[in-house]
């Protein structure tokens, strides 16, 4: 093993840094959260309790309203961001080199803008009295909504943002797999008499399944930890419209100092997450994987 | 004979060794600001600066380390720190918000009672030691008090032609008239874009909290929610009415929209909010310069409600010292902080920040003798409560708040919202 190792020292060595950083910044604190979910967490010493902090967060009415609002939202976004995507992947692929460069750079450059800088952004275009979305509404003569504090609109306020904010790293994983297909395949289509559209789902949604699997799980991942967009837009609110998971879970934690308590909940995400990324694993993959 | 004096020697070493490491402990103290008055470069840390670089003048081999924070991370940022046990030395908070009362009694912040004396503690006014005192200890040195106070745009009110309240002081319907009056459509295309009052609910925050006790309620009465009982649900609702009944408050009331709540009473070219209420430090922002400058504003009281008192909320804020492992370190920190919260630093701050000092010395030189607002507002400490003591109010207060922003969006009446605020909260109360 040891030899082994020694003999791929440069690849170990490649990602060293990667791994001392996700060691540090992720392994650690998930180990972390999850002794220190069996405890009752006090600055100075802390006291074993089992499983209640479990017990409590299951019994807890808020959890539940921030597991329904978060469902609610991984429902919508997770879906959409993907076949926003996809389509957009598709729409870009058969542009000339120099506009697909382009295309790929404008739908990327956004998601390296952070994204409370977004969230910022899209406050200012739903506000009530001077915000874009209610100016667009009043030139068709619709009342203007109150987006962000009512209880009907808020939670619909993020999910809109979140759906068109564009998915910069789903398009390029997409662009690269329609690249790998061969063009044999829609020679032959076309010889059969099969049109554009059909190409399309015959050929390319079928053999891009792999990364659609890879984009669904990483999507449904990030919806289920939604957090910044909730806490610069509405901060849980009004009342608990849009309060999600990993937002409770930091009140719990940072606001009401209940470490133990929020780390129980962080393990049922945890859990939640894991069991959703194998039944979407088992239902989406499939033989129609290209293995050209 | 000579062992005892053998003891007694070795006594008085100890004790010489430790006062001599006292005397030249040397190190560097951590202490985090946020941002006060700007300076001719707009600098909000020159103050702070400055008394660092006298306190490092005075005490060689004492460096402070200055960490800037914005105020509005202060609370989560000095969260992070405490769960990380990587608190700074000195941090300007009251014990009632990012560090409360459970951290009191884990022992996160150092008692300063051994090193107040009688003298200096009799130069406090009773009310600021009081906001930093939990089961008869001392945890912080105050620095400043403040007050809820009604910020009036006196240019909306002659748009409107409406006379402001004689001396600031007003009843409930003399107050719900005005704001009525205060709301038209101002450029005749039919829409309503002036109105009379707006304020914001978010947790932690009190601005709306003086009218709910207007008719004589309270959050907690004797350990038991207060905020369902009859005199809270009609104050409550006198304010729901303002919006829902009267029109006199744009839909954004009750919104947890901080910023556009201010920017729609003071904010050059977006003012459409006539009254709002504010913490005092808001007079020391529209009488200054900038953006939010209000050419014609003035200081009002809370409308009287049942009660027969303009009931505010007041609060204390000033230096709190986090648990040192080094008592002799322990005894600079201390120093520093007191440094900081002179008479004098107090006047200074009264000048430029729109604090009210909490010494009376610092009262007794009358910083607001050019300030007639300031004034007026300190006028209104005499009526200022303060919000419960409790070791579980952060929570308490997210729950009552929770349900007041679905009353105030019209999503839940009065009654039912605060019952459900008494059934989430009663368990907290325990």
């Amino acid at each position: 093993m040891l030899k082994r190792i020694w003999k791929a020292r440069s690849g170990y060595l490649f990602i060293l840094p990667k791994f001392i950083f996700f060691t540090v910044f992720v392994l650690v604190p998930i180990i972390w959260s999850f002794f220190v979910s069996f405890q009752e967490y006090r600055i100075f010493g802390t006291e074993w309790v089992g499983l209640r902090n479990f017990r409590d967060a299951l019994q807890d009415d808020l959890f539940w309203m921030a597991v329904s609002n978060t469902l609610r939202y991984a429902v919508v976004v997770t879906p959409c961001s993907v076949a926003i995507a996809l389509i957009l992947a598709s729409l870009i692929h058969p542009l000339r080199p120099g506009a697909q460069t382009f295309f790929r750079a404008a739908f990327y450059l956004p998601t390296v803008a952070s994204s409370v800088v977004i969230s910022m952004v899209w406050r200012w275009i739903f506000q009530t009295r001077y915000g874009l979305a209610n100016y667009f509404l009043s030139l068709v003569g619709i009342e203007p909504i109150n987006w962000l504090h009512s209880s009907a609109w808020a939670l619909r306020s993020v999910i809109i943002m979140a759906v068109l904010t564009p998915p910069g790293v789903g398009v390029i994983l997409y662009l690269a797999a329609m690249g790998s297909i061969p063009e044999s395949l829609y020679e032959a289509a076309r010889i059969d008499g099969a049109n554009r559209l059909m190409q399309w789902w015959k050929i390319t949604v079928p053999l891009v399944k792999p990364t659609t699997l890879y984009l669904l799980i990483v999507s449904t991942i990030g919806s289920f930890q939604v957090f910044d967009q909730v806490m610069m837009m509405t901060q849980g609110g009004p009342g608990y419209a849009t309060t999600t998971i990993v937002h409770r879970i930091y009140n719990v934690a940072f606001r009401d100092f209940e470490f133990g308590y929020a780390g129980a909940m962080s393990m049922l995400l945890f859990a939640a997450v894991i069991v959703l990324a194998l039944i979407q694993s088992k239902l989406v993959s499939s033989d129609a994987e290209y293995k050209g | 004979m000579p062992k005892r004096m053998c003891v007694l020697t070795a006594l008085l070493l100890v004790l010489a060794v430790s006062a001599s490491a006292f005397a030249n402990w040397t190190g560097t103290i951590t202490i985090w600001d946020c941002p006060r008055w700007g300076n001719e470069e707009d600098d909000k840390f020159h103050w702070i600066k400055g008394k660092i670089a006298e306190f490092e003048a005075s005490h060689p081999g004492v460096k402070i380390e200055l960490v800037e924070t914005p105020w509005a991370e202060l609370g989560e940022k000095l969260s992070v720190a405490i769960a990380g046990r990587a608190w700074p030395d000195i941090v300007p908070v009251d014990i009632s918000g990012a560090i409360n009362r459970n951290h009191l009694e884990q022992g996160v912040v150092e008692a300063l009672d051994d090193y107040m004396t009688p003298e200096e503690l009799e130069d406090f006014f009773p009310g600021a030691l009081e906001a930093y005192t939990y089961k008869g200890k001392l945890y912080g040195i105050p620095m400043s008090m403040s007050v809820h106070v009604m910020l009036l745009n006196l240019d909306h009110f002659a748009e409107a032609g409406v006379e402001p309240p004689e001396n600031g002081r007003w009843t409930w319907d003399e107050f719900v008239e005005k704001a009525k009056a205060l709301t038209f459509d101002s450029d005749g295309d039919g829409v309503i874009d002036k109105y009379g009052f707006s304020t914001y609910i978010l947790p932690g925050y009190y601005e709306a909290w003086p009218f709910f006790y207007m008719d004589g309620a309270q959050p907690i009465v004797n350990d038991e929610f207060g905020f369902n009982t009859p005199e809270a649900i009609s104050a409550i609702q006198k304010l729901v009415d303002l919006k829902f009944v009267h029109g006199a408050a744009p839909v954004e009331m009750g919104s947890s929209d901080v910023g556009g709540t201010f920017r729609a009473l003071a904010r050059e070219g977006e003012r459409f909010v006539a009254i709002q209420p504010w913490n005092s430090w808001a007079i020391a922002t529209v009488t200054g310069e900038g953006v939010n400058h209000m050419p014609n504003v003035m200081v009002a009281e809370y409308p009287i409600g049942e009660s027969g008192r303009p009931i505010t909320i007041g609060g204390a804020g000033g230096w709190v010292i986090m648990y040192q492992k080094d008592r002799s370190k322990l005894d600079v920190v201390v120093e520093f902080a007191k440094f900081l919260s002179t008479t004098e630093e107090q006047y200074t701050f009264a000048l430029n920040y729109g604090t009210f000092p909490s010494r009376k010395s610092t009262e007794a030189m009358d910083p607001f003798a050019d300030q007639p607002l300031m004034a007026r507002a300190a006028e209104m400490l005499e009526y200022a409560v303060t919000v419960p003591e409790h070791p579980n109010w952060a929570q308490i207060d997210a729950r009552i708040q929770a349900e007041l922003q679905l009353i105030f969006a019209g999503e839940k009446s009065v009654e039912q919202g605060m019952n459900d605020a008494a059934a989430q909260v009663q368990r907290l109360l325990r």
